[in-house]
């Protein structure tokens, strides 16, 4: 029947666009089931794989930070072979569809890459979308930092004013810049969404290029919001830094992130390619379980129920924000299958006074063994079909060790590459690990 | 109007203003996020509404992406329709809002008179004037209205029945799609029912604030549907904006008429086919000696918006000899009768340059999508006819008894 399919993925956040693409790359079909879109598309567009190590320190090499996490981190749990895989499939189809990604360092010896926010913030990322060098914002000396009139989010003062607290950043020469804006004083107060749409259209493109151009003379670096379009690919992008006349770098900004919505483009793009079905807008209201794996999911769409069946299901729905994980008094259960999470009955214990520290609430999720199934108070897995993947999770804390987008990226290949084996027959991997699936 | 719909699910993420095709080409949008959820909590303080209300073309893309499940475009058609009732709307939008109406009346005149009453460079200029921009794709009635075509089939007599809503556009510039589906419904085994009472569903009117004569509307259509439910008797439409209209906005705009009449789900006929065959009722052997034929498809948003994926091009992809491809271009800009108005016609074809770029640049020789006005917006953008998916399944099927000419 047609609403029966190999492998459906509920949620379409990073998590769930990376299970999809694993499972439909093993030659499953997959269909992705989302009641909204998740949160990559509004997000600064870097992939941060591990910013801080177990203790709170700030890490260099990230995959050196890994041998500090607890047992149940999602990365223990992977291993570094399966996190390099995820991150290796995104970077290779970014870039099938125009979009680079890059990491600092080179392969023999990655590194995180400390990211300039428009807040005047450096953020320990991994993964980001300039062809900029570490080393050009080393040795820059004369900085122009860009807004546009307009763009109440990014003020030139603010930037500099907080970059220079950073060590390698205090000494440097700053000066400000406010392009014009290519609107109008009516409108709306822009966002850097607004000035990559323009940049994306070709009537805007001009307009973009002769705002940047030559305002790089004499510098050796200029920060500018992400505002070189919104595309994966971008002809104003590649050619920013030769018409501005010095290296350019796009700082991570706030929602929309505009970078974001780069990566999920590319994400989607390459789903459709693969042939892989959205049902959008719908809600799953309740699964049936037989024997121990599920069964059929109830679907709530435009009013009425529709049933679906698949071999094998992934779990993306987020965290508490998006009904992944729902809170109650004293407790906390999983949003499809109300599996229990286990949570201190005094709600103050949730939460740490040290506002940027640790919290458990923000670490609190389902328990998974290294194929992503959920384990029951055993530390049996208890849903044999079903792989859980992303902010769903629990054992990590993604604020706090700036891990967000790497775990859902490393946890939904994962969950998309087991699910897949197993809807469509189990792989070598599986009869290795002895799971009884 | 005492319908109010809660904002405060927002936790303005700003996911809708990515997703919003009116805000990524024009500031004249404050966009969905501020217009729906944050200025409802102005609206309910009794303050003037922003005049950029009008600029939302209740395309739901807000809705689809919301990862709150906030109905935004919802809040907008609610603070529309307030709008108009306090201030009155514009003849323009009267005139767009009751295209079934305007049909009616002129029903006695011939089709051909009628084009050239509606489409002449004059009237364009007078309707200019008036606010319908003198470059939109105004569609051409057909000869004879599908009610009429209908009534003179011979249709066998089959046990199994189906209700048939046809939708205006099908009714009046679109038949030969709407006979089409009676021949599909009747290979699959289901004689075709298309009650006399049934009207236009109301959508044009909610978008355009007629909330009173959307009222009347679907009192009608909800009285007629509720006859074929107790009867047992599936209802289905090719429409999609009409099926959403039955499936989610009557219940939340008018919940007293839907307590009092009960709901009627109206199915979307593509998927109803689609199992049809998956059932073994309807064969999807194609004719013999066909060529190949590729096709580009391209999803209406409002069907994106229900939540069932993509049934009319799930029937095309099970036709052997037809190639097709998802457009996967967003969408198309017209959004009913939003992109005929003089201010909103650039805006429109800039929502829809990435769709019509990609039609054109295909390889297909036609495009599908089951939207009537998305077909119309896509041959005036990109110059390549598109027509419904189950046109083409008869085209495939059943080649020699399809009258070509009848398309807007």
């Amino acid at each position: 029947m047609s609403r029966t399919i190999d492998v459906i993925v509920i949620g379409s956040g990073m998590a769930g666009l990376c299970a999809a693409t694993a499972a439909a790359r093993k030659n499953a079909r997959v269909r992705i089931i989302s009641e909204g879109m998740g949160c990559m598309a509004i997000s600064g567009g870097a992939i941060d794989l591990l910013g801080y190590d177990n203790e709170g320190n700030l890490l260099d090499n990230p995959w050196a930070g890994l041998k500090t996490l607890a047992p149940d981190h999602p990365y223990t749990l992977l291993g570094a072979e399966n996190i390099k895989t995820a991150l290796d499939g995104v970077v290779e189809i970014a870039g099938r569809h125009g979009l680079r990604l890059k990491h600092a360092g080179d392969d023999q010896n990655p590194r995180n890459f400390r990211f300039p926010t428009i807040m005047g913030t450096l953020r320990p990322t991994y993964l980001y979308q300039d062809n900029i060098d570490e080393q050009t914002l080393a040795n820059a000396e004369r900085v122009l930092v860009v807004s546009v009139k307009g763009f109440r989010d990014c003020r030139p003062a603010l930037v500099i004013n907080q970059l220079r607290r950073y060590k390698g950043w205090a000494d440097k020469e700053y000066v400000p810049l406010v392009l014009p804006s290519p609107f109008d004083e009516k409108g709306r107060s822009l966002s850097a969404l607004d000035l990559a749409h323009v940049a994306d259209r070709p009537q805007g493109r001009d307009w973009m290029l002769n705002a940047i151009r030559g305002i790089g003379k004499g510098f050796d670096l200029v920060l500018m919001p992400p505002m070189l379009g919104a595309r994966p690919l971008s002809p104003v992008r590649d050619k920013a830094a030769e018409t501005a006349g010095c290296p350019c770098l796009e700082m991570a900004s706030v929602p929309p992130g505009v970078a974001g919505l780069r990566i999920r483009e590319a994400l989607v793009d390459e789903l459709h390619d693969l042939g892989v079905e959205f049902y959008e807008n719908t809600q799953i209201k309740k699964a049936e379980i037989k024997d121990g794996n599920c069964a059929s999911l109830t679907a709530s769409a435009a009013g009425r129920e529709i049933v679906h069946h698949a071999r094998a299901v992934v779990v993306a729905t987020g965290g508490i924000l998006s009904g992944g994980v729902i809170l109650d008094p004293g407790k906390a259960r999983e949003g499809i299958f109300n599996l229990d999470i286990p949570v201190p009955g005094n709600v103050d214990d949730w939460s740490e006074p040290e506002i940027f520290g640790k919290h458990m609430v923000t670490s609190l999720g389902v328990k998974v063994d290294s194929q992503m199934r959920a384990l029951d108070k055993n530390g049996v897995p208890c849903l044999g079909n079903v792989f859980f993947a992303g902010r769903t999770l629990g054992g990590y804390d993604y604020a706090a060790e700036k891990s967000g987008h790497g775990v859902a990226a490393a946890t939904g290949w994962q969950a998309g590459s087991m699910a897949a084996g197993l809807a469509l027959g189990k792989t070598a991997e599986q009869k290795a690990s002895g799971a009884d699936i | 109007m005492k319908v109010r719909i809660n904002p405060d699910k927002c936790i303005a993420c700003t996911t809708c203003v990515v997703n919003c095709p009116v805000s990524r080409v024009t500031p004249k949008f404050l966009g969905p996020r501020m217009i729906g959820p944050a200025y409802e909590r102005f609206r309910l303080l009794g303050l003037a509404e922003d005049e950029s209300l009008t600029y939302c073309a209740n395309c739901k893309n807000c809705d689809i992406t919301c990862p709150q499940g906030v109905h935004v475009s919802s809040i907008n058609m609610l603070a529309r329709a307030e709008q108009s009732k306090k201030y009155g709307a514009s003849l323009r939008d009267w005139v767009l809002a009751h295209g079934e109406l305007q049909a009616k009346m002129l029903q006695m005149i011939p089709a051909g008179l009628k084009n050239w009453g509606m489409l002449n460079p004059v009237t364009r200029h007078v309707l200019d004037k008036l606010g319908i921009d003198k470059r939109a794709p105004l569609p051409a009635f057909a000869k004879k209205t599908f009610r009429q075509m209908f009534k003179k089939i011979n249709q066998p007599d089959l046990p199994r029945k189906i209700i048939y809503f046809p939708g205006c556009y099908i009714d009046v510039y679109d038949p030969q799609t709407g006979l089409d589906m009676v021949w599909a419904f009747n290979r699959a085994g289901y004689q075709v029912i298309s009650p006399d009472a049934f009207c236009c569903c109301g959508l044009p009117m909610i978008a355009n604030g007629f909330w009173e004569d959307a009222r009347k509307r679907a009192k009608r259509n909800l009285t007629e549907l509720a006859k074929w439910r107790n009867e047992g008797v599936p209802a289905v439409t090719g429409c999609p904006s009409c099926a959403l209209i039955f499936r989610e906005d009557l219940p939340e705009y008018f919940p007293d008429l839907v307590e009092k009449l009960g709901m009627h789900q109206l199915e979307d006929a593509q998927d109803f086919l689609l199992q049809c065959a998956e059932r073994g009722e309807l064969a999807l052997r194609e004719a013999a000696g066909l060529e190949p034929m590729e096709v580009i498809y391209h999803a209406p948003c409002h069907l994106r918006a229900q939540g069932d994926g993509l049934p009319g091009y799930k029937l095309l992809q099970a036709l052997d000899g037809v190639k097709v491809t998802e457009a996967n271009a967003g969408c198309c800009g017209i959004s009913g009768s939003y992109g005929f108005k003089k201010e909103k016609y650039d805006i429109a074809q800039e929502i829809g340059s990435e769709l019509f770029r990609k039609v054109r640049e295909s390889k297909a020789e036609v495009a599908a999508s089951e939207c009537g006005t998305c077909r119309v917006q896509i041959q005036h953008g990109s110059g390549k006819k598109a027509i419904h998916p189950v046109a083409i399944l008869r085209a495939r099927l059943e080649p020699g008894n399809r009258q070509e000419g009848q398309t807007g």
